[in-house]
């Protein structure tokens, strides 16, 4: 039997989607203090333990089909807010996950283009903005600091990195990439 | 036409609102924006018509052709105007590499001049080279300070979107920045005209063509400053604009990553597209997960797997020679069997008496093959028909002789 510190706990956060990171002491701190030794226990049961540069850990989805219905939800709540910070020309990652927020004073349901989407998702009000944030803290990327206030979380940054893989995707990325050399 | 002093100062000193909100104009302006300027700023007690004559007859606005009604602040003015309201003005790649021709430009003046040993000539080259280094200190000092304007601007100002910030540093960075810094540089061209400069300077003391000595110290000082200065400050440009570059780089990239999403979300539905905007995240729900009484059985059956030997393989299986096998040897061997006995006077008879066993049909084989061997005569006869018994039948027919062929 392997004698790794809250092993059964860290399992089952983890295979619900949960990512750890610094908030989740002191299961974060036994992780990143033997991140080879954890990651090797779980492969023996097929399972990649991710450390993502920005230090925090979740398993890798790849190979998982099973996408959650809250999953797009939470995307387009993201993607929305990331758009709305970027237009008011405010550094977007900082600002994002340094800044606590208030549910009533999102720019979610603003404006009618912002509306549309979430109605594609069934949101159509403050309760449905408040359950993407619950399953977003479902996930480590958010957390509720009271009944309207919340903050983003470090693994938020898996959606920057989504962002990046969109937008090296698009046909603009070759322009950057040449005014890189 | 030449512009009193007086007259101008005394204009600008009362309209300087005017002058200001003129200066903050890009590019041309007609003269009703003019007028309405006028309107606006007034603050004196001039009639706006006058105002507007004035303008024109100082010089500070000039038609930007012969007869047209556009205007444009007179370019000294303008950089009055600049210096006054300390608006610092980046120097281009063109201005610098413009100071780089001049002062090669002036080089070759002054070598002729230490070559005819033309004190006049290299007096005059000395005193422009001087101006020219001059205008280049000034102009790297504003393009320092309108840099370091910039970068404040850019972490104070609101409202302007991260893509578009990140738009102009990048147009500042390839503007300005990187090419004049490649021109600055110790190996750069800059470097390679002072150098040129500094050696003629020397030949001109040497030659004793020019005995301000403190002024020529004065040249070499400023020179080497100068080299030294220009890169300094692009350097430290760079230093500022390349932290906010970097960020506003990665900024724009993510917004514009959004941007593609939501675009993509509206253009084809969410639940389209879901598989490319959508993070991922690994979810093992129990049902996917075997029972421990399944594992346990699974270890168990492991556990208590007793080996089964595997089975034998009979190889030689097929113990009975065939029987196509067998007639087929017998045919073959026929021709030597009969060799003894030749010469045959009946052979279905020597046939069925030898080997009775057979049937009609091997006998008529055999009958057939023998009368074809080589080594065989045969000779048919018309004698009377003989019955000759097979062990399933009977054949009849006049015998056949055999001989040796």
């Amino acid at each position: 039997m392997s004698n790794l510190l809250y092993l059964e706990d860290i399992f089952q956060k983890l295979r619900m989607g949960y990512h750890l990171s610094p908030e989740d002491e002191p299961i974060f701190s036994a992780v990143t203090g033997n991140y080879e030794a954890y990651a090797a226990q779980f492969s023996l049961l097929g399972l990649k333990l991710k450390r993502h540069s920005r230090d925090f850990f979740y398993f890798d989805p790849d190979g998982n089909d099973g996408t959650r219905e809250t999953l797009p939800r939470m995307a387009v709540f993201s993607y929305i807010l990331i758009d709305h910070i970027a237009n008011k020309g405010k550094p977007i990652e900082e600002f994002l996950l340094t800044t606590p927020f208030l549910v009533s004073q999102l720019p979610h349901l603003s404006m009618d283009r912002y509306r549309d989407l979430l109605r594609q998702v069934d949101v159509e009000d403050e309760a449905g903005l408040r359950l993407i944030i619950k399953s977003m803290e479902r996930l480590g990327w958010a957390k509720f600091l009271g009944e309207d206030e919340f903050r983003f979380l470090r693994p938020f940054h898996r959606m920057f990195d989504k962002c990046l893989e969109l937008s090296e995707k698009s046909p603009n990325a070759k322009t950057e990439s040449e005014f890189e050399k | 036409m030449k512009v009193p002093p007086q007259k101008f100062f005394n204009f600008c000193a009362a309209q300087v609102p005017l002058l200001r909100a003129l200066n903050e104009q890009e590019g041309e302006v007609s003269e009703s924006d003019v007028r309405r300027l006028i309107r606006s700023t007034s603050s004196s007690d001039e009639l706006p018509e006058t105002t507007w004559k004035r303008l024109a007859e100082l010089q500070i606005l000039v038609p930007v052709e012969p007869g047209s009604d556009f205007y444009v602040m007179a370019e000294q003015v303008r950089r009055l105007l600049s210096y006054l309201f300390d608006e610092a003005n980046a120097a281009t790649p063109q201005i610098i590499s413009g100071y780089i021709d001049s002062i090669e430009a002036l080089d070759d003046q002054l070598s002729r001049a230490i070559e005819v040993e033309d004190l006049f000539g290299a007096r005059l080259a000395l005193e422009e080279l001087q101006q020219t280094l001059r205008r280049i200190q000034s102009d790297l000092d504003q393009t320092h300070r309108s840099i370091l304007t910039e970068v404040s601007r850019y972490k104070t100002e609101r409202g302007v979107s991260v893509r578009e910030k990140f738009r102009r540093i990048r147009h500042w960075m390839e503007r300005y920045v990187d090419p004049i810094v490649e021109m600055v540089r110790v190996d750069g061209p800059l470097h390679a005209t002072f150098d040129e400069t500094e050696r003629l300077l020397q030949r001109a003391r040497e030659h004793g063509l020019y005995n301000d000595l403190p002024g020529l110290e004065r040249n070499f000082r400023q020179l080497r400053l100068i080299q030294r200065h220009a890169l300094r400050i692009f350097q430290q440009c760079r230093r500022e604009l390349q932290p906010l570059y970097d960020s506003l780089r990665r900024a724009s990239f993510i917004a514009e990553g959004a941007a593609i999403a939501l675009e993509r979300m509206q253009r084809e539905g969410v639940t389209a597209c879901a598989d490319a905007v959508v993070v991922k995240v690994l979810t093992l729900r129990w049902q996917h997960a075997p029972s421990d009484p399944a594992i346990e059985r699974a270890i168990l059956s492991v556990a208590e797997y007793q080996p089964v030997p595997p089975p034998l393989l009979v190889l030689n299986a097929e113990e009975r020679m065939p029987e196509s096998y067998l007639r087929r040897v017998w045919l073959e061997q026929l021709s030597t069997m009969i060799d003894q006995d030749l010469p045959v006077p009946d052979l279905l008879e020597w046939l069925t008496q030898h080997f009775p066993e057979k049937d009609t049909d091997s006998a008529l084989s055999g009958f057939t093959r023998l009368i074809f061997a080589p080594d065989i005569a045969v000779h048919f006869t018309e004698n009377q028909f003989r019955r000759y018994e097979t062990s399933d039948g009977v054949l009849e027919g006049s015998p056949v002789r055999l001989t040796r062929a």
